[in-house]
């Protein structure tokens, strides 16, 4: 079966599609309809926004609905003044075969590069002036400086973050195109936790409902503040796109994620990242070696060894690897992590019942979760009654039904 | 009310309907009829009736209301020596009530203590002998210090035969009205492996499902991965699937709670029957080997035998 990122099967569109934005996507509209008229006094739009707010999104879906080709520039492609009058200059002044209209997106123009891409910023003030077709700019800081030229060429457009009030409906008709159970609380914080910004938090609900078919509000904290699926992603394309043991180290230090936690979304990804067995298997052995060190380190607090466990778990994995699986492949979420947050949870909770148990059947709390749980788990799923009578006789109805909710639904 | 849990409900009250055990229980009864006891160590593995003697010889020399002058602490919950000395001390201490001449005392999981507190109940044991008797249990009477092994008469309690499991599992299916098969009941006994406990509990989780108990019934309950589990796991890795196989691992230790160690036992033991050459399985064995040495090292079970299981893919 093969899985498509969200953020491109839900790609809206027609700019109706877009989430949000209303008044700000209708000026953009009002805009390219003024192109049936002839020229408009601005020929160009600098639509500006943080990142993930649909920039892109709606310029393509723009330029499908009127059925134009679209041409893109982005940032990572060469953009000197004089490749810039090659291929966008071009572009916006030869006409197009069959007459088929044309729009011409310049894609993170604040992510120029005033000394690399020379002249580009001139280039591109001298293409607003000719074009003869729409010409859409995007930004994330209309403010940088060095775009103050374009700025003031452009009409300026805003696209704002997704709010609460625009996000829960279109999450709720992705999830329940996806059959994912969920709930408002879980959705309110996603789109707290992500800041508005649509691509993350369609990969975090893609990444959570993988699991389980459910996201929950415990589900969505576990995307703690600090251990963002963002930069851990950023982290994992490293440690399984490096080809040297320099580059896969550098790992470490693009993100502050928890070392043991970047171990376990390693682990969990790398049997889908390293598809040969062979590669696999040496993959899995530097990362059971590195595993032998951690525990070295918690058994004698020799935290000296911590750097040997670090290069294994990055550089070990990333020279492991040669080749690389066919397609895109998401990044699954660590089953490890998710069953560490519940646990503290639930301690208390285990604790007690241990304790109602260990004292009407002669054990101790220690011993009492792993003579009895198992029983009274099984118990509960094949004869409730009988589960409701051995809490009664244990004068533990409280507890037992506590545990019920905290930990035997949750492992099924 | 009525105990549900059957491990209680049927636990013996007296000395007399204890099960096996015949040479133990006959040195108890003479502590009744002498009406006199020296500090015990009872030593042996779980569910062979360590707690269930203690309370037995106290019911038998005190009464049905021995709990007046009966205690029972969990030395692996009330960790410390100061919680030991001070309980055990205001227990011991306070002069009984009623007209029995000493008190007695069960500190069970004794083995989980510390040296150090050992030492500290040694005293308090020497200080309170004229008005408490210490029970003391453990798995192994090797972990208590030796100035507590000689204070005590040492019990040592072997695991139940099967022909004795297999009596008390049949009186208590019995009482229950249960229809029990030869191999369901087979089938609990070989769960047990001699802890009583432990077969009543399969039994009565399997007779949550249906009065009928069977062996289909019984492997369902133990939660005891069946060997054809671990083959399974091991198949899909000798495939070329490795994902697969981490998922039936991750399976056999979450779902099932097999330890690590037990599932290295189980692979070790299903190497023999693996479609692999000879030379191979020699290979596979000093895998297994290390693997085993690793979790002792304090190795992630599901990391370690995750490695295994590449290993094995990767010559798929």
């Amino acid at each position: 079966m093969t899985v498509e990122p969200w953020t491109i099967k839900y790609k809206p569109r027609t700019s109706k599609d877009v989430a949000g934005n209303k008044p700000a996507i209708e000026k953009l509209r009002d805009w390219i309809e003024s192109w049936n008229k002839g020229r408009p006094n601005k020929a160009a739009v600098l639509l500006y926004g943080p990142a993930g707010v649909g920039k892109t999104s709606v310029t393509e879906a723009l330029a499908r609905e009127h059925g134009w080709d679209l041409v893109e520039i982005n940032a990572s492609d060469q953009r000197s003044g004089e490749i810039l009058s090659k291929v966008a200059g071009l572009a916006s002044t030869q006409s197009t075969l069959f007459g088929k209209g044309r729009l011409i997106l310049l894609d993170e123009v604040d992510g120029i590069n005033l000394r690399a891409d020379q002249g580009a910023v001139a280039t591109i003030l001298q293409i607003i002036k000719e074009t003869q077709y729409p010409l859409i700019l995007t930004a994330n800081d209309p403010w940088d400086p060095k775009i103050r030229p374009l700025r003031e060429a452009c009409l300026q457009i805003e696209l704002k973050r997704l709010g609460v009030r625009d996000g829960l409906p279109l999450l709720r008709s992705i999830l329940s195109q996806e059959e994912v159970k969920t709930n408002e609380d879980a959705l309110r914080l996603i789109i707290d936790r992500d800041r508005g910004d649509i691509r993350s938090i369609l990969n975090d609900m893609q990444l959570l409902s993988s699991r389980r078919g459910v996201v929950t509000v415990d589900d969505v904290d576990l995307l703690s503040g600090r251990d963002r699926t963002e930069s851990i992603f950023e982290v994992l394309r490293v440690v399984f796109n490096s080809r040297t043991v320099a580059a896969a180290r550098r790992a470490l230090s693009i993100s502050d994620v928890d070392q043991e936690m970047l171990f376990q979304w390693i682990f969990e990804n790398a049997p889908y990242q390293v598809p040969r067995p062979i590669e696999l298997e040496e993959a899995m052995s530097a990362l059971a070696e590195a595993d032998l060190y951690f525990g070295r380190i918690k058994k004698t607090q020799s935290w000296h060894l911590l750097s040997y466990a670090l290069d294994l778990m990055t550089a070990g994995v990333a020279v492991a690897k040669q080749t690389s699986p066919s397609g895109w492949v998401p990044m699954r979420f660590p089953q490890k992590i998710s069953s560490m947050s519940r646990t503290r949870a639930i301690r208390d909770v285990r604790k007690k019942a241990a304790a109602s148990i260990g004292l009407k059947s002669h054990v101790s709390v220690r011993r009492a979760p792993q003579l009895y749980f198992p029983l009274l788990r099984f118990i509960y799923e094949h004869n409730p009654d009988e589960y409701e009578r051995i809490a009664a006789s244990l004068d533990a109805k409280e507890e037992l039904e506590d545990l019920l909710s905290s930990e035997f639904k949750l492992e099924t | 009310m009525e105990a549900a849990l059957w491990t209680e409900k049927y636990r013996p009250k007296t000395l007399d309907e204890i099960v096996d055990q015949e040479e133990i229980v006959s040195r108890l009864k003479e502590f009744v009829k002498r009406g006199a006891m020296p500090h015990c160590l009872f030593a042996g593995p779980p569910g062979t009736g360590k707690t269930t003697a203690a309370l037995c010889l106290a019911h038998d020399l005190f009464g049905a209301r021995f709990q007046d002058v009966f205690m029972e602490l969990n030395a692996s919950d009330e960790r410390g020596i100061d919680v030991v000395r001070t309980t055990v001390k205001e227990f011991a201490r306070m002069a009984s009530l009623s007209q029995v001449p000493f008190k007695i005392l069960v500190l069970d999981e004794a083995d989980n203590m510390t040296s150090d507190a050992q030492s500290a109940l040694r005293r308090t044991m020497e200080k309170y002998t004229d008005t408490c008797r210490f029970i003391l249990c453990c798995n192994y009477s090797g972990r208590i210090i030796e100035p507590i092994q000689s204070r005590c008469a040492l019990f040592r309690f072997t695991p139940l035969p099967e022909s004795k499991i297999v009596e008390h599992l049949h009186h208590i299916a019995k009482q229950e009205s249960l229809r029990v098969t030869e191999s369901g009941l087979k089938s609990v006994v070989e769960v047990a492996e001699g802890d009583l406990r432990k077969g009543i509990n399969t039994l009565q989780a399997a007779a949550s499902m249906s009065k009928g108990i069977t062996e289909e019934a019984v492997y369902q309950v133990v939660g005891r991965a069946k060997p054809t589990d671990v083959h399974e796991m091991l198949t899909h890795a000798l495939k070329g699937d490795f994902i697969k196989a981490r998922e039936e691992l991750r399976q056999l230790l979450v779902k099932y709670g097999l330890s690590g160690s037990e599932i290295v036992r189980q692979i070790h033991s299903e190497i023999f029957r693996l479609p692999v050459p000879e030379k191979k399985r020699i290979s596979l064995i000093e895998a297994v080997g290390e693997i085993d040495f690793r979790l002792v090292q304090g190795g992630d079970e599901e990391i370690q035998l995750s490695a295994l299981l590449a290993k094995l893919a990767s010559d798929a």
